[in-house]
């Protein structure tokens, strides 16, 4: 039975970060924008969700988070969502308006980091660096063990991975898809052909980080607690190396990325045979391991493990003929 | 005690190791155009390359000379066999990016597997020292020779690319690569020395900061990594000039807020400047011709 435990525990991780792949693919695979701090959009939509979920935070439980409206699980999800794509607009409006591309990833570093300070120093609005604890299991209408629980809470899982996944091939087919590749591949033609630019990133980071926020919702859902160290610097560049193995661009590859990457290499390691005294060298052993797959990727296989479609786009029969009689 | 003047001090200290980074990483971009995102690792293997000899009963600032060439030689060799096959197949600058991000995530976890995680220091007869009064400023010796040795470097870094043939090669480069080639400047050469230079500038400004701080972590560099970007960015990316004003102004800010917001949100300051920076003079106050 543990081991069904263990391998649904993995399922609703997969679920998660697959959803977290395909938005960041949006935003980077197929607009360009180096978004480095993706991971704080992923934690905003999961306190939001987390304090809609809870009640009101009261001194003699020595918490102090906002809100706490004791709201069903889909609205909380959906305001965390909201609110990942509204902190969005804000920090993308802020810089992706003129920068160079390499500069936009710094200064959005920048912005996670003061963010992660705020969140982290500042008690009343999420309790500091202790984080929200206790968050209720949603969904649980049966009053399932925590086995079973997690379990059925695969369904919900999948389910909006799966419908996240069908939003994600639709948009990229899509003329708005075919916009973001133009101004991947060169702005300023882009631009000539009357694009604006800007909101299109703004758009496709907006797109991308509302995807963020929801994998941050359906995943405090089984975690029941956030605090800033599960979201440091380090594990954007996880979500990173995943999108970029598995080939940028491209849905499939995504979630290919998730599996070798975080599935894989991740639980591969944990795996590892070593006595417990050289338990703690996993975690460094793990971040070396990714830097070198990261650089091994971009020099030898830079489309990643399945490479993006070219797109081939068909002139109607009757209209080339038309044209050449 | 004038609390002001205290912390202005402590801020010019602060620039001084700013600033020693800060122009190198600047030169470096400068060059290559491309962001060094491993710059802080580099910090970090000069704060334990000083802190391993040290412990091994050599003298703490020849300790910090030959972590200087370690972290030269490093940078050295990872331009050469990592970045160099990346730059000949003409890779997008938001690429080298994230090449050098993988490159600072190995440096980090090489460190945390060699050392752990925990929080080390020099030992007591390096960082145990009385502070002085100096008229109305409060020093250590040490904050005395870190001043001494960044105001010192600056005019040196300053001669060499005025005066030197290596130098002039540099701000040709900068100006111009292709014009510069042309001229039969050897931009292997030059890119070479720039990575020496600038990798051993933050080596040096790593056990300046580790002695500031007090102590450090295999993750302390990059955590100061934005601060370093702040000063290059203010100043104007690829002048050293203006790394030099942008670390003046980083440093004395982020001292000089400690007396209004709380401490915590110290480096936050330095993230507000770059942002402000970014966002309403991305070229700097001395801009390039490079645009951002």
């Amino acid at each position: 039975m543990t081991l069904v435990y263990y391998a649904a525990n993995l399922g609703l991780f997969f679920c998660g970060y697959v959803i977290l792949a395909l938005g960041l693919n949006i935003q980077f695979g197929y607009a360009g924008v180096l978004n480095f701090a993706y991971i704080a959009f992923w934690a905003i939509g999961a306190y939001i969700t987390a304090v809609f979920m809870l009640g009101p935070s009261t001194a003699f439980s020595g918490e102090t988070y906002i809100l706490g409206l004791r709201l069903p699980f889909i609205v909380a999800l959906l305001a965390g969502g909201v609110a990942a794509g509204l902190l969005a607009v804000a920090m993308g409006g802020l810089i992706l308006r003129r920068l160079r591309g390499d500069f936009i990833g710094i200064g959005l570093f920048a912005l996670s980091f003061a963010l992660y300070d705020v969140v982290g120093n500042y008690t009343p609005l999420f309790n500091g660096w202790a984080g929200v604890i206790g968050v209720p299991p949603p969904l649980n209408f049966f009053n399932l063990n925590a086995e079973q629980y997690i379990l059925y809470y695969l369904i919900p899982s999948g389910l909006l991975a799966v419908l996240l996944y069908w939003v994600a091939q639709r948009l990229s087919r899509s003329p708005y898809g075919r916009a973001l590749r133009a101004l991947r591949e060169d702005e300023t033609v882009a631009a000539t052909f009357g694009k604006n630019t800007f909101r299109l990133r703004l758009s496709a980071m907006v797109i991308g980080c509302i995807y963020a926020g929801l994998a941050g919702g359906l995943m405090i859902g089984f975690l029941s607690a956030m605090a800033p160290a599960s979201w440091s610097a380090a594990e954007t560049f996880i979500i990173w190396t995943a999108v970029i193995v598995g080939g940028l661009g491209n849905n499939r590859g995504s979630v290919l990325g998730v599996l070798v990457i975080i599935i894989l290499l991740g639980e591969g390691t944990r795996l590892l045979p070593l006595p417990l005294e050289m338990q703690s060298l996993v975690p460094p052993l793990r971040g070396i391991i990714i830097g070198a797959v990261l650089i091994a990727i971009l020099y030898w296989r830079p489309k990643g493990l399945i490479p993006e479609e070219r797109t081939k786009y068909h002139l109607v029969a009757s209209q080339n003929s038309a044209a050449n009689p | 005690m004038n609390s002001f003047a205290v912390e202005l001090g402590f801020g010019l200290v602060a620039a001084g190791f700013i600033a020693v980074a800060a122009v190198g990483a600047t030169l470096q971009f400068g060059i290559t155009n491309y962001i060094n995102f491993a710059l802080g690792d580099y910090m970090t293997i000069g704060a334990y390359s000083a802190w391993v000899l040290t412990s091994r009963a050599i003298n703490f600032w020849v300790a910090t000379a030959v972590a200087v060439v370690i972290g030269g030689v490093v940078a050295l060799l990872i331009s050469r066999f990592v970045l160099a096959p990346f730059v000949r197949r003409k890779t997008p600058v938001l690429y080298m990016l994230i090449v050098t991000l993988g490159v600072g995530l190995i440096i980090t976890n090489v460190i945390q597997l060699l050392f752990g995680s925990d929080q080390q220091q020099y030992p007591a007869s390096v960082i145990d020292q009385s502070a002085f009064h100096l008229g109305p400023f409060l020093a250590t010796p040490n904050q005395l020779i870190t001043l001494g040795l960044a105001a010192g470097l600056m005019i040196a870094l300053h001669f060499m690319l005025t005066r030197t043939a290596l130098g002039k090669g540099m701000r040709a480069m900068s100006d111009d690569p292709d014009l510069a080639r042309v001229a039969g400047i050897d931009a292997g050469r030059i890119t070479d020395w720039v990575w020496v230079i600038s990798g051993g500038l933050a080596a040096l400004a790593g056990v300046l900061l580790a002695l500031d701080v007090g102590s450090f972590t295999p993750a302390f560099g990059e955590l100061f990594l934005f601060v370093i970007f702040a000063a290059v960015v203010v100043g104007g990316a690829g002048q050293p000039n203006g790394a030099m004003l942008g670390a003046l102004i980083t440093g004395v800010a982020t001292s000089l807020a400690v007396l209004f917001v709380n401490s915590a949100y110290k480096n936050d300051v330095a993230f507000l400047i770059l942002l402000v920076a970014l966002v309403l003079r991305p070229q700097g106050i001395i801009p390039s011709r490079r645009s951002i």
